[in-house]
């Protein structure tokens, strides 16, 4: 194949993607821009209610604190594991790496029904603390945001892992050997090496947690309850209970916003870390 | 040679019988309430439509107000040929003439109706009666819709919004109990905030059952169809009448403007209000509320007759409806805020 | 290998510590699941007061769970069809993507990868809207399109991984040789990027089947699909066959994951 028309390979998916999905997302800032879901007349009725109600702005202000905390407590925990996984031999390798890439293959429903049963008043928590006699009542994990922080960092943290091992994966062994051998102490060599070069996975790995954790509406409604209140639910509320499809589509190009706003924070970090 | 005639008679049935079964069945799509409706369909009333009529159906679990929204949003190509509505939501389908215009003359069975249960819009198929459910294992039984927000209750109760049809009777009643009213609900939304931070669960209504039954909270306020079906499944559950009485309220089937299967709609439905599927739906474990007059109850259902609705609560939605989405709103509010 | 002075024991102890909570926090649900799916009480108590297969039995009763087979039914079919059209689009970008050295593809390349970062609720609504407005009805193939839109990215991943390790010099001594374009891919370059393509294909199936967003929007009662069956049943119809059933995605997912790695390597290219 000759690289001067082989670019054509790539217009079935490019238009297939014009079609099937930015399409639709014109058509989705259009109808937020409208009365009504006939698009009859512009105005900017819904975005007005987006930007003057302090009810929304707390809700894409929780929104945004949901997804910092899972991207804090998804870090905390897999950068160790993902180091572990570098100084690891290839059978500890295998079963962290299958450890890892298992949730992903189960559906969200599975993962957040598994939390049910963790978080639930009669769930592994409580009857372990109970029974512990830690407690002698059960302590409401489920309708509280701690307990939603933590069902989303295992829920998450997949996706966090995977492009920290590979980011780490990259670093070349006489580096390290290297940093050992002229004294370097773990922590020196952490710092000054592993961690710096880790750091692109770990921003990759953030923004895709942000990004899932932020839209996990499934989790957010059965393990966070109704008194907590983040946009994807007021999405579904609006476009289906209330059917003020303007204000609904406002809501969700607003999410878009904040994701796609902290992906380029991201990417800028990366950047700039890497020219430090 | 009556035993001649009757095997002959009997072949020229079975020959007869072989191009019907040959027939391609038609399959149809109706909408049904999660939950205790969706699995006494399912058991029912879908048997006994491929029996009769040669009819497969699939269900499409919605409240409601759901299937009003999915309609309105389908623009004219329904997902699903019947509806079955309460009340509010049946006002707002003969709004957004969402439905066909309906005969009852095609219903062979509707004789067992009472007068008045179909008319051009849809035909009733059951009533339902709305009260207070709670764990008697766990929590003293409530006298009213007041109890619930004294501090013994309130700490067990399940608390959901205006999203479907009981937990908007519910929530007027609860009003009405602290002397609001429809056009007044602000006494009802300040009791709520005060017990907010208290209350066991706040929670979509689909989500109230499951709740209950894994102990999150032992008071709610529901139908009693879930009542029956959370008893089926061994949860210790009892129905209290509270003291203003219980509300109930006419279900509704009509057909989807623009659906394609109108016939099998009518076959549908007219198995729905048909003795033997009312019987079986009046009787255990489902409970339902006939409208079919020939058909007795089983023990423990609410109504002895469908006449009887008439000591029931009823409630007006050409008030409430317009009122309905303000109340959504508020109440995410007062509950997220 | 290293000599830890005493800073860095207490340091390594701590990375160990917090490296076995986050194992014991990826691995402890789906164990937890898998027990609980035994349980003989009809409520989600854990530890579970007894052991029973009974909520399996009922799972795979026809007449019982007919609706969660016909949901398990069209998920599948649903998948297969996803990953058939993103695969076959994601190959082709991938490979002009990793032969063009032009600006557009970088370019090209986070345009095609956009889906991932974006909310699925706000393309599942987007795509509602659209289909509503040209007044077509929820039907089997704009769920496929749907997606397909949503794995795109991933089988793009893998498939743009092995892309890029192909030699320019093996197609270009292939054509030389008098093959055709069609007969180099065929012979030349599909079967080296194959495995990248079979694990991407994968993803793409698995995405497809475990999506929510899309499927919420846009299916029907002819198109129930799994995960939001089974989230019904988790809240409304208080089954503990959602249990069983989720330990059969955890088996069913555990296995798959064995054969694919075994077969082209999965884990690793899921995590290069």
């Amino acid at each position: 194949m000759e690289a001067r028309g082989v670019w054509r390979l790539a217009l079935p998916l490019g238009i297939a993607q014009l079609l099937f999905f930015a399409a639709p997302l014109l058509l989705l800032a259009g109808t937020s821009f409208s009365t009504d879901e006939n698009l009859t007349q512009t105005s900017l009725r819904a975005w007005r209610e987006v930007v003057g109600d302090t009810f929304h702005i707390q809700s894409a202000i929780n929104t945004l604190r949901l997804g910092a905390l899972a991207v804090c407590a998804t870090a905390l925990l897999a950068v160790p594991l993902a180091l572990l996984h570098l100084a690891a031999g290839p059978v500890l390798r295998r079963i962290i790496l299958i450890a890892a890439v298992l949730p992903l293959l189960t559906s969200v429903v599975v993962r957040t029904f598994s939390w049910i049963v963790i978080l639930g008043r009669e769930g592994l928590i409580n009857t372990t603390l109970m029974g512990l006699g830690l407690t002698s009542a059960p302590i409401a994990l489920l309708q509280t945001e701690h307990g939603l922080v933590l069902a989303l960092t295992q829920i998450e943290m997949p996706l966090m892992l995977l492009p920290l091992i590979a980011a780490l994966a990259r670093i070349d062994p006489a580096l390290l050997d290297a940093s050992a051998s002229l004294g370097g102490s773990l922590f020196r060599t952490l710092r000054r090496v592993v961690l710096p070069l880790a750091l692109p996975g770990l921003l990759a790995g953030a923004t895709l947690v942000f990004a899932s954790a932020t839209t996990a509406f499934i989790s957010q409604g059965v393990i966070g309850g109704g008194r907590l209140n983040y946009l994807p639910a007021l999405v579904w509320q609006n476009a289906m209970v209330v059917f003020d499809w303007p204000l609904a589509a406002a809501m969700a190009l607003t999410l878009m916003a904040s994701v796609l706003m902290v992906a380029g924070l991201l990417s800028l970090l990366g950047r700039g870390a890497r020219h430090a | 040679m009556i035993e001649f005639n009757r095997r002959s008679l009997l072949a020229g049935m079975g020959a007869a019988a072989l191009p019907l079964a040959a027939q391609a069945q038609t399959a149809m799509t109706a909408a049904v309430y999660p939950g205790g409706w969706d699995e006494a369909l399912a058991n029912v009333l879908a048997p006994a439509l491929r029996a009769r009529h040669n009819v497969s159906v699939a269900f499409d679990p919605l409240f409601a107000v759901d299937q009003i929204a999915k309609a309105r949003a389908a623009r004219g190509t329904p997902s699903f040929d019947v509806f079955v509505l309460d009340p509010g939501p049946r006002v707002s389908g003969i709004d957004f003439s969402l439905f066909e215009s309906f005969d009852p003359t095609r219903l062979p069975s509707r004789g067992v109706l009472p007068d008045g249960y179909a008319d051009a819009q849809g035909a009733a198929v059951a009533a339902q009666v709305v009260g207070i459910a709670y764990n008697p294992t766990k929590v003293p039984k409530p006298t009213g819709w007041r109890d619930l927000f004294q501090p013994q209750f309130a700490s067990k109760l399940g608390l959901t919004g205006f999203g479907t049809t009981f937990g908007t009777i519910s929530l007027i009643e609860m009003a009405k109990a602290l002397g609001g009213s429809e056009a007044n609900m602000d006494p009802l939304f300040t009791e709520l905030r005060r017990i907010k931070p208290s209350v066991a669960a706040v929670a979509q209504p689909a989500a109230m059952p499951g709740l209950f039954q894994q102990g999150q909270i032992d008071l709610m306020y529901t139908n009693t169809y879930t009542v029956t079906l959370l008893r089926s499944r061994g949860v210790p559950i009892a129905f209290a009448v509270p003291e203003t009485g219980a509300a109930a309220f006419v279900t509704t089937m009509h057909i989807a403007k623009g659906s394609r299967n109108i016939a099998a709609a009518y076959q549908y439905i007219d198995t729905m209000i048909s003795t033997p599927v009312q019987t079986a739906l009046a009787a255990a474990p489902y409970f339902f509320v006939p409208v079919n007059r020939d058909v007795t109850p089983g023990e423990d259902v609410p109504m002895r007759s469908i006449s009887e609705i008439n000591r029931f609560v009823t409630h007006d939605w050409s008030v409430i409806n317009p009122l309905r989405a303000g109340w959504i709103s508020r109440f995410n509010r007062e509950m997220a805020g | 290998m290293h000599r830890f002075s005493g800073g860095d024991k207490a340091l390594a102890l701590l990375i160990m510590a917090l490296a076995a909570l986050a194992l014991l926090v990826l691995v402890g649900p789906v164990l937890v699941v898998l027990i609980t799916s035994f349980t003989t009480s009809q409520a989600l108590r854990f530890p579970p007061p007894g052991l029973t297969l009974r909520w399996y039995q009922e799972l795979f009763d026809p007449v019982r769970s007919a609706q969660i087979h016909r949901a398990a039914g069209n998920s599948l079919l649903v998948a297969t069809l996803t990953a058939i059209a993103a695969t076959a689009l994601a190959t082709g970008a991938a490979l002009a993507i990793a032969r063009s050295r032009a600006g557009w593809a970088r370019f090209a390349e986070g345009a095609f990868m956009a889906p991932l970062v974006l909310p699925g609720i706000a393309f599942g609504l987007a795509a509602l809207m659209f289909f509503s407005w040209l007044h077509l009805p929820p039907s089997l193939w704009l769920l496929v399109a749907g997606h397909a839109m949503i794995a795109g990215p991933f089988a793009l991943r893998t498939i743009g991984a092995s892309a890029a390790g192909l030699d320019p010099a093996l197609l270009e001594s292939s054509a030389a040789l008098g093959a055709s374009p069609w007969r180099t891919f065929r012979r030349v370059v599909l079967p080296l990027i194959m495995p990248g393509v079979a694990a991407g294909a994968f993803l793409a199936f698995v995405s497809s089947l475990d999506n929510v967003p899309v499927s919420l929007f846009l299916s029907s009662a002819q198109t129930d699909m799994l995960p939001i069956r089974l989230w019904g049943m988790m809240e409304t119809a208080l089954d503990v066959r959602v249990a069983a059933a989720s330990g059969v995605l955890v088996a069913v997912a555990f296995t798959l994951l064995l054969v694919m790695d075994r077969a082209v390597g999965l884990v690793r290219r899921m995590s290069a």
